[in-house]
């Protein structure tokens, strides 16, 4: 009876914020929600001190921030729900980038929001075309053969003609606007517009000079194309989160856990890591889309170097392989941190490096494990104070 | 027959690790394996649930010739498996194991009343029913992987090494379940080092050496058998 007691305490401590967020009654989570939301949205435009980047534009660094939080969801899919390390990712990346850019300008023109279902399309297609052969082998075979795929990807649009090769392709257009005029720089107008804030100091004052339009994607702002990746963000989150609780879900639980006890179950073990893989090539894609499309307009392979590969492994872990809030935070950091050490100028990269080190010191499980891996922990625990408990009723073996 | 495997070979690359063996396990009864380390039992019972590829032979299963089948349909007509060693999903609780166990299932009441009657074999697992499965014990784990097997509602469960590692009187415990389970009804098909116990529960039993099946009775025969006690039994101690 003592027994139980404490572990339900223990089980209390334990509680994730999600947790605890679930037993909040539903007009607070309403509330909470709508309130979050808000700020997210408002967020490069509150340019709050301190968070705000000073040497770059912080809405072309919240767009980037969405991005990579996009590919960390993707990717944390793959990795942290299904159990597969893709080396390659950035392969995804280019492929949804390459085919918005050759759909968009280089060969078609179609307009943004018909080019992104389309790069969606081709890139899911590309993880199955990947995983089909690959997906049979185990572990370290898939980090290699995934490690060349992002290469291959790379040199290739490198040397071929039809893709632009080394010199890119520019001029890719923006999204279609609503309202917006249509002469460069193409973010006057609008369907209506937003002033911004800006900081004396600690003491805000409303910048009634530069306003954002919304609905207008221009070469000026970014903020426009921020709000749009972060609502595409959000929908992939409701996705993720209905596909996680789903038998998909915990199809991947139990393959990534112990395959051949999950194919014991009569789980179609290749057949859930292949829709594993292929999804997660797909918001790889969609990410790609938005980047070849965002304010520069213009890719060329060198947008998409094997680092960038392991960048995005970076996110996932970071943020805690498997938890869908932590690939967000880890995607977020990975992304804002280079950034806003700008002002150590060539350090930049050192001081990224640090906290990334730092980082994997204090928090090895990530910033935010998931359940899985807070109750190993927890488990390791128990286990350490029972050692010399009376539970010892198994003989050991070797 | 329920269960018929005729002239099987597999192979792991150039190794054979099971040559033409043939044996049958009838419905309603206990039946097992017996054998040393690498004889082939463990690669028997997968490929009976499909995830070894068959070089030659059949498998039929009540009938049809499950040889090419996949584990999934295996499953679905009625053949699950408890597999050796620690064999849970170590992250999963004990309810989300057992859910798992019942992967290929549909049937929300069926699910939930053989929920119901491993609670009533494993009063353990009821009381650890939301304890993550790898802080549980040895003993505790492998009546989770035996009490997993029969959420697919099986016409045969295969047990692979149910008693391996185990304290004698947790051993002792195991066997009484298995037997429960088989007066339930659902015929089993039991592999063992143990002998000594797999024997004395099992109404057929064959000794497999090697690869090759050297040996078939019921299990009195063989517990009586005087190469089996040299070799199994630990002679006459």
């Amino acid at each position: 009876m003592a027994k139980d007691s404490s572990e339900t305490k223990v089980k209390k401590d334990r509680r994730g914020f999600g947790e605890k967020y679930a037993a909040a009654p539903t007009p607070v989570k309403v509330v909470a929600v709508t309130l979050l939301l808000v700020l997210v949205y408002a967020l490069p435009l509150l340019r709050p001190p301190i968070l705000t980047t000073n040497s770059i534009d912080f809405g072309t660094v919240m767009f980037r921030v969405i991005a990579f939080a996009l590919v960390a969801l993707g990717l944390n899919i793959v990795i942290g729900y299904a159990g597969l390390l893709d080396l390659g990712y950035v392969g995804f990346y280019a492929i949804g980038a390459y085919t918005t850019a050759v759909l968009t300008v280089y060969h078609y023109s179609w307009p943004f929001f018909l080019a992104l279902p389309a790069a969606i399309v081709v890139t899911m297609i590309s993880g199955v075309l990947l995983g089909a052969p690959t997906l049979r082998v185990r572990g370290d075979y898939l980090a290699i053969v995934t490690l060349g795929f992002g290469e291959i990807i790379r040199i290739t649009v490198q040397n071929v003609e039809w893709v632009g090769a080394s010199a890119g392709i520019k001029d890719i257009p923006h999204p279609t606007g609503i309202g917006a005029k249509p002469n460069p720089p193409f973010d006057q107008g609008g369907l209506f517009q937003v002033p911004r804030l800006q900081w004396d100091g600690f003491v805000p004052i409303v910048d009634l000079e530069h306003k954002t339009s919304f609905l207008a994607f221009g070469s000026r702002d970014a903020v426009p194309y921020y709000w749009l990746i972060l609502t595409f963000l959000l929908l992939i989150l409701i996705g993720d989160r209905m596909i996680k609780a789903s038998r998909v879900g915990r199809a991947w639980e139990a393959t990534r856990e112990d395959e051949d006890a999950a194919e014991l179950m009569g789980v179609p073990t290749f057949k859930y890591k292949l829709m594993a893989f292929a999804l997660g090539a797909a918001i790889g894609g969609m990410s790609g889309s938005f980047y070849a499309s965002s304010q520069a307009g213009y890719i060329n392979p060198q947008s998409f170097p094997l680092l960038l590969s392991m960048l995005f492994v970076a996110t996932v872990v970071v943020g805690g392989s498997g938890n869908r809030w932590g690939a967000i935070a880890g995607g977020a950091l990975v992304a804002y941190l280079p950034e806003r050490f700008r002002d150590f100028a060539d350090y930049r990269l050192l001081a990224f490096g640090l906290a990334l080190t730092v980082l994997a010191v204090w928090r090895p499980e990530g910033l935010f494990p998931p359940r899985r891996t807070r109750r190993a922990k927890a488990a390791e625990a128990e286990i350490d104070a029972l050692e010399e408990g009376t539970e010892n009723e198994e003989v050991t073996h070797a | 027959m329920l269960l018929e495997v005729e002239g099987l070979c597999v192979n792991y690359g150039h190794i054979e690790a099971i040559r033409d063996i043939t044996f049958g396990v009838e419905e309603g009864t206990v039946t097992t394996l017996i054998g040393a380390n690498g004889a082939g039992k463990t690669t028997t019972l997968k490929t009976l649930s499909g995830l070894r590829k068959v070089r030659a032979g059949k498998v039929i299963f009540d009938g049809t010739d499950i040889t090419d089948m996949s584990p999934e349909k295996r499953v679905k007509m009625g053949l699950s498996q408890s597999p050796e060693g620690r064999g849970v999903f170590p992250g999963m609780t004990v309810r989300e194991n057992l859910d798992m166990g019942g992967f290929v299932r549909r049937d929300k009441a069926g699910l939930a009343a053989d929920l119901d009657r491993v609670m009533a074999l494993f009063p353990r697992l009821n009381e650890r029913i939301s304890q993550v499965a790898g802080t549980m014990s040895g003993g505790e784990q492998q009546m989770l992987a035996i009490g997993r097997a029969l959420m697919a509602r099986p016409r045969v469960v295969l047990l692979d090494e149910p008693s391996m590692g185990l304290a004698p009187k947790l051993i002792q415990q195991i066997f009484a379940i298995i037997k429960e389970i088989n007066e339930q009804g659902t015929t089993v098909l039991l592999v063992e080092q143990n002998a000594a116990q797999a024997l004395k529960a099992a109404d057929q039993a064959h000794v497999l050496e090697t690869g090759e099946l050297v040996r078939s009775g019921t299990g009195a025969e063989l517990a009586g058998d005087d190469s089996v006690r040299a070799a199994y039994l630990g002679g006459d101690l």
